[in-house]
């Protein structure tokens, strides 16, 4: 279906075999927006859509803003993707079909099957997601056969792979302010990167080792 | 509208018509596996203890905790009444086509006093979880089984009374008006609402808006409108009336008020979904700590049942209850065309 699409297009297709020179400016836009996330308090995720060289879409997590548990980076992009279609009066599958996803890490569960409904075809990740990952580590979304959830996408794993885990790692010694976590972990350290606010009593237990 | 649908809502209106299950994870719902092993005859019933003791130092079976040794005969024309398990047949290295005890019970110093002849039989390999398993993994060989009193009831579409049906049935037709909705303008007939269960509030109805949006299912739709009573949400909803929420009401909440918690987006709530979500909002749906989840009708690429089981899935760190069969057929009838 896909190469039918490209042939259709006159789209030789060669966006799905990225140059190393191309990931690496890409993939180092998405780091440079997990740390700002970082630094804000949101999960160190950073991703960008780039159609013929173009960012079309540039997202970080905010589900702490918006209270809304599925506002991940790759989710927010999509949505500036089909914006952008909007704008320009342009069928946003025909766009997604020729966009590649960079994200620092592999995306969960809703978003892979989200890519599969916006039928993107490539992403390329950094370190792997092992609580959540759509793309094999929890389950792997984006090859399974799911006739009626969009198209399949091929991935490239692992790009400054140590990097991700450790901002994920950082994140994750702190507390998270919006989570009640009744369990805190005994090896947490103090906030690494930028502080931590608690707004509720509820939370200063959890936060208070 | 014929008068063959409105018979089938009459009907449906009564919340005692309708049938609803569990959706249970493989482990509970799938047939308990079996292992081959060998089993005895017990032709002298004094030595039963004392065979007992000595075939769990030869072969103790450490990972079969569940198993009972001995079982009585299942044939009343066997001549001894009691049979005993001697081992795995993946415990004996040699495998003559019909062993002796001496082949299965290597150690010379075993005193096989009071044991017959070796037979094949098989053993469930676990425990079984629900008390249908328990039922068909008897029938190999007794094992233990510790009953979950709510996943039998649950099993036998009993664990709910007619009241609580009824409120099912008040929070399905919210979502099935939002569908009714949402297929007037043209959307995929889908609608939902979540509900707080401490206060009975329905706190969002929505429907699917997948026309304007490719990833505005019904359930995602809900969870942003938690998120607008929240404080928060992302996508605006003025276009569809039908799509609308109420703030938690900390006064109703009992849980909020108890320990003074805001509430954190969908914690302790309560999915009503037309018809089965797909992996995305399945998934959705653990990132948002939904409680339970109950829809009407399965769909083909559904990921709490059909395709995944996402409510169970192992890894995750979340798990929630989810029942199907909810007015299944005026669910059903939604997405039939007219």
């Amino acid at each position: 279906m896909r190469s039918d699409a490209a042939e259709n297009n006159g789209i030789d297709g060669s966006f799905l075999q990225p140059s190393d020179t191309e990931v690496q400016r890409w993939m180092s836009c998405a780091f440079n927006m997990a740390k700002e996330a970082l630094e804000s308090g949101e999960v160190p995720v950073g991703c960008l859509l780039v159609y013929n060289n173009m960012v079309l879409g540039k997202g970080r997590n905010e589900v702490n803003e918006t209270k809304n548990a599925t506002r991940h980076a790759e989710m927010v992009a999509l949505d500036q993707v089909l914006e952008w279609c909007s704008d320009r009066e342009l069928d946003p599958e025909e766009v997604c079909r020729r966009c590649v996803l960079y994200v620092t890490v592999e995306p969960c569960i809703t978003c892979a099957a989200a890519l599969r409904l916006m039928n993107i075809p490539l992403v390329v990740y950094g370190c792997k997601n092992e609580r959540f990952g759509g793309c094999g580590s929890v389950l792997d979304i984006s090859a399974a056969d799911l006739p009626h959830t969009g198209t399949s996408f091929t991935c490239i794993p692992g790009h400054r792979a140590d990097e991700a885990v450790d901002m994920l790692k950082t994140f994750y010694k702190q507390e998270n302010p919006n989570v009640l976590k009744p369990k805190v972990r005994k090896d947490s350290l103090g906030p690494a990167g930028g502080s931590v606010t608690t707004q509720r009593e509820s939370c200063e237990k959890s936060t208070s080792d | 509208m014929e008068p063959e649908t409105k018979k089938r809502r009459g009907m449906e209106s009564d919340p005692d018509w309708w049938d609803f299950l569990p959706v249970l994870s493989d482990e509970m719902s799938d047939e308990v596996p079996v292992l081959d092993a060998y089993a005895a005859p017990i032709t002298d019933k004094r030595q039963t203890s004392r065979l007992v003791k000595d075939l769990s130092v030869v072969h103790p079976l450490a990972d079969l905790q569940h198993i009972k040794r001995v079982r009585a005969r299942r044939d009343e024309k066997e001549p001894h009444a009691l049979e005993v398990l001697v081992c795995l047949v993946s415990d004996v290295l040699t495998r003559p086509q019909r062993p002796t005890l001496i082949d299965l019970l290597s150690s010379k110093d075993f005193n096989v006093k009071g044991l017959g002849e070796p037979f094949l039989v098989r053993i469930p390999a676990r425990a079984p979880l629900t008390r249908p398993q328990f039922e068909r993994a008897s029938r190999h060989w007794p094992t233990s089984f510790h009953e979950d009193k709510r996943v039998t009831l649950g099993l036998k579409g009993q664990l709910f009374t007619s009241g609580q049906k009824a409120k099912f049935q008040e929070y399905m037709t919210a979502a099935v008006e939002a569908a009714r909705a949402g297929r007037e303008e043209g959307m995929e007939a889908v609608g939902a609402a979540i509900i707080d269960p401490k206060s009975g509030q329905i706190l969002a109805v929505g429907h699917d808006l997948s026309r304007d949006h490719p990833l505005q299912h019904a359930a995602m739709v809900c969870i942003d409108l938690v998120a607008w009573g929240q404080g928060g949400g992302v996508y605006r909803y003025e276009k569809h009336p039908a799509c609308r929420y109420t703030a938690s009401d900390p006064q109703l909440s009992s849980g909020a008020s108890e320990e003074g918690v805001q509430p954190y987006i969908c914690t302790g709530y309560e999915l009503y979904i037309t018809r089965e979500p797909c992996v995305m909002c399945a998934m959705a749906l653990v990132h948002s700590r939904i409680s339970r989840v109950f829809y009407g009708t399965s769909s083909p690429d559904g990921a709490l049942g059909t395709k995944y089981k996402i409510h169970c899935q192992k890894g995750l760190n979340h798990h929630f209850q989810v029942y199907q069969g909810v007015m299944r057929q005026t669910c059903e009838a939604l997405t039939r065309p007219r």
